[in-house]
């Protein structure tokens, strides 16, 4: 069985097609950066990508995503163009504190942009309201997810010139 | 085992053989139960730092790090002495071998511990190499002055610190170290580092995905473990049946010692099978629910019984006072939910003649110390690789997932990650106690405070079974237990005052929270002043300001600037809306004051806490931009201390389980802040990481009394129960 993991197809080997997406990624593919915390679904710490929609990992099975796409936190880096607007936005405005939740963040982030590039306040809000942060470090998450928009957007420009 | 010589100890770390190194003792005064102590002398040095022979800075960090970024806060000290970027400087992370004990990462005082000491070795660092220059330029030391890396002489030479360490390894010890000048404290001086805005070690890391938690450390060969939680502490089992367990594909070993039970699998899925299939019947020595807790704190029941043993303040006391104020308020259990549920790697290598452990903990000495205890090995057997720790909040100081982990490893003689669930973290964290309190104030005609009563019982906080063996406990307890009374002082005069509580053992582990009991006592001294104050129609502020005793200066400054930022905007006069403020002084010399803008809905009864101003003095700010960031943190922390954090019991266990009854806040519960640091260049810096959080929650709780007029008697605020 394989799924497309960060543009690679990948492998899963015999007892590995039973676990949940995110012990598959963490441990059999070796892809720590997606996080354990609730085990539920219910603080967004697993957050990743499955053909491009956030879905919490430690709630779906690996083998329910077979030959789907999906993307983590190890692969939202450019080759090219080095780190993503959000990950330089979010080094910028200093967000983690103790950072365990904050690739679920970003990826959560990441799929509002992709549908709504210049999200209001409160479609900030909503949108990340099912990712729980201990530290409480949203304000920043909220300044770090505008101004990786603003990013976004004039790269856009740039490249659309 | 030979004893090393510090010089020796270094070369046999893996210390490299040539550069300046110096290293600093700390000197930690404050002598109570505490998991892993250091006595300073001269064999206990606490860190390092080194100028290599490249002319780069490297320093051994003091600290476990779990977002606080106190080793950032170090780091800027050592480039401000030493005339260096901030981020030329490389850290290291000791492991238990590397570096003679520390004292265990807790109460938010790594700055106010660690600052002087390092700021004192990187000067001598600094001064010995100007000495050298002077030397090799034939210069007078006093000619030879500072340049960023080096130093210059009056005949333009620069001697960058590369020109000046050899490829001899050269030791500065403590206590070769001079009283030399410390640019850090020195207020006339132009800072270059200290008061910056720099980012934390680690960020690219932890937006890339890097691997920097336990759980992320890829170990060969490695199994997955999990010890079953009994549901209250000290349930012993009174029957197993591991029969399905055995059927468990996956499954490579049940393990059973006394009343800890634990499974091997090949998967994580499997150990959740595994884990499900065991069936294990409990016993509890005592009955424990909601009820038996309520009636252990019961302040009213003790204060009739005469019980309460400790007295933390009287002076003249007068119980009959006319007394304006005579409330009781109920403080419920809270827990850490840290992100990360706590996680270890344990690995026997060499014959199982040594321990690896790696785990993301407090007090890494301690894990060590325990861990050769419970596997009957020298210390000098186990090794601990301190990780960083996806949140502490006091809640990782203990020998927990580690004994899990390494028991589990040397019964399969395999490595095993063991990792709680998050419902092992909501039944078996050390939460904060519960605590209940009587206090009654009275004022006279000029409202002065003439009368203070603060009576309250808690539960334990540093005096539990696992810090001390159970025949010490009630002689301790009698000496108090100094995480149940802190913040139990008020910054306020009265003529007539008594202090008194009673720390309490509950059937259920509790330990060390953010700010310990300081936020309770606080939420309660601040609600009962500032009830006084509205009864008497005065403004809370400045009743506050009138009584403050006079050591609290720089709390009544902080009080009056917050007040002057709060004003900035007018509070709605429809209905609904509320300002409340509270202030405090954690620890001796931190201080802060904050206010709370609330909303509540007259339909749902919804509280939303709409806007938070805060004035924070700790002294010499070397980074604000953290120090903001630990504002914010506490910010949010008060939310969910005023309005959504309780931990529930029900008959025989922690019903809080997960998320969804364990309530945090989330995004859209927080507030917009305003935010001021005071910084004192010449005050050295106090404790930052759980100090707003005092001042925030009863903050909150005035603003609900302010918007509702009613006054709110418990925590987590409910508003048919004030």
């Amino acid at each position: 069985m394989y799924i497309n993991v960060n543009g690679t197809d990948r492998k899963i080997e015999g007892a590995w097609q039973d676990e949940s997406l995110l012990f598959a990624l963490r441990e059999h593919l070796g892809l720590t950066g997606s996080k354990y915390s609730c085990g539920k679904g219910l603080c967004g710490a697993c957050t990743v990508h499955v053909d491009g929609q956030a879905v919490r990992s430690c709630i779906t099975r690996v083998r329910d995503v077979e030959g789907r796409s999906v993307l983590t936190i190890e692969g939202l880096q450019d080759e090219g163009r080095g780190l993503h607007p959000l990950q330089k936005a979010w080094i910028e405005e200093r967000v983690p504190q103790c950072g365990y939740c904050q690739s679920g963040q970003i990826m959560q982030a990441l799929a509002l942009l992709s549908d709504n590039p210049q999200p209001e306040e409160s479609e900030i809000v909503d949108a990340m309201s099912g990712n729980l942060c201990r530290c409480g470090t949203y304000d920043r998450i909220k300044t770090a997810i505008r101004s990786a928009a603003n990013l976004m957007a004039s790269d856009r420009g740039q490249s659309n010139a | 085992m030979p004893k090393l010589s510090r010089r020796n100890f270094l070369l046999a770390t893996g210390w490299v053989a040539s550069g300046v190194t110096a290293y600093y003792l700390f000197k930690n005064e404050r002598e109570f139960v505490r998991p892993t102590l250091v006595r300073p002398n001269e064999e206990a040095a606490a860190g390092w730092l080194q100028i290599k022979s490249d002319g780069t800075c490297r320093m051994y960090c003091p600290r476990m790090e779990m977002g606080q970024n106190a080793n950032t806060g170090l780091a800027q000290i050592v480039a401000e002495e030493l005339n260096i970027n901030f981020e030329d400087i490389e850290l290291i992370y000791p492991n238990t071998n590397e570096v003679i004990t520390l004292a265990f990462t807790a109460g938010s005082v790594s700055l106010a511990v660690y600052s002087k000491p390092i700021a004192r070795a990187a000067a001598n660092l600094r001064e010995s190499l100007r000495s050298r220059a002077a030397s090799i330029t034939n210069t007078s030391v006093n000619d030879v002055v500072d340049a960023e890396g080096g130093f210059t002489t009056p005949d333009d030479q620069f001697c960058r610190y590369a020109d000046l360490v050899g490829d001899e390894l050269v030791v500065l010890g403590d206590e070769e170290l001079l009283n030399v000048p410390l640019y850090t404290f020195d207020a006339t001086k132009s800072h270059k580092q200290i008061g910056r805005t720099v980012t934390p070690f680690g960020m690219r890391g932890l937006v890339t995905g890097a691997p920097v938690f336990t759980s992320d450390v890829p170990i060969e060969g490695v199994l997955f473990g999990r010890a079953i939680k009994p549901p209250v502490r000290n349930a012993t089992i009174r029957h197993l049946d591991t029969t399905k367990v055995e059927r468990v594909r996956g499954l490579v070993k049940v393990v059973r010692q006394d009343d800890f039970v634990g499974v091997v699998c090949e998967t994580p899925s499997s150990l959740d099978a595994a884990t499900k299939a065991i069936e294990i019947e409990w016993s509890l020595s005592q009955a424990i629910n909601q009820q038996t807790i309520d009636e252990l704190i019961d302040i009213d029941n003790t204060l009739a019984k005469g019980d309460l043993e400790q007295t933390l303040e009287v002076e003249s006391h007068q119980a009959d006072a006319a007394w304006d104020i005579d409330l009781r308020f109920e403080i419920q259990i809270q827990t850490h939910a840290q992100q990360e549920p706590r996680s270890a790697i344990a690995r026997f290598v060499e014959g199982e003649q040594r321990l690896e452990i790696w785990t993301g903990t407090q007090d890494a000495w301690a894990v060590k110390r325990h861990a050769s205890d419970d596997l009957g090995l020298d210390e000098d057997q186990v090794v601990v690789y301190p990780m960083r720790m996806g949140g502490g909040f006091g809640g990782r100081e203990h020998y927990d997932v580690e004994k899990d982990a390494a028991r589990l490893a040397k019964a399969v003689g395999k490595p095993v990650k063991a990792q709680w669930t998050r419902e092992d973290e909501f039944t078996a964290s050390r939460s904060k106690p519960a605590s209940s309190h009587r206090i009654r104030l009275a004022a006279n005609a000029v409202n002065q405070l003439t009368d203070w009563w603060h009576a309250y019982v808690s539960g334990h906080v540093f005096l539990s079974r696992d810090r001390l063996p159970g025949w010490l406990l009630p002689f301790e307890r009698h000496n108090g237990d100094l995480g149940v009374v802190r913040g139990a002082h008020p910054p306020y005069e009265a003529p007539h005052k008594r202090v008194e509580c009673k720390d309490v053992d509950f059937p259920i582990d509790l330990g060390v929270w953010r700010s310990l009991n300081g936020t309770p006592n606080t939420f309660v001294i601040e609600s009962a002043v500032d009830e006084l104050a509205r009864q008497r129609n005065i403004d809370p502020v400045s009743f506050r300001l009138s009584n403050m005793s006079v050591e609290a200066s720089r709390l009544s400054v902080c009080l009056r600037k917050v007040q002057s930022i709060a004003q900035r905007q007018q509070v709605p006069l429809s209905p609904g809306y509320g300002r409340g403020f509270a202030c405090g002084i954690y620890e001796h010399n931190s201080y802060v004051a904050v206010s709370a803008d609330v909303y509540i809905d007259p339909d749902t009864k919804t509280i939303q806490v709409q806007r938070m101003c805060c004035v924070q003095d700790v002294g010499l700010a070397i980074n604000p931009d953290q120090l903001r960031a630990q504002i914010e943190s506490n910010l949010v922390w008060s939310v969910g201390t005023a309005l959504l954090e309780r931990l529930e019991m029900g008959d025989g266990l922690v019903t809080s389980q997960n998320f969804h009854n364990y309530l945090i806040p989330r995004m859209g519960d927080t507030p917009r802040f305003e935010i001021e640091i005071i910084s004192h260049p010449e005050i050295p810096p106090a404790g930052a990481g759980e100090v707003a959080l005092i001042a925030g929650t009863p903050a909150i709780a005035n603003a609900v009394r302010d918007a509702t007029g009613v006054r709110p008697l418990r925590l987590p605020i409910e508003l048919n129960h004030t």
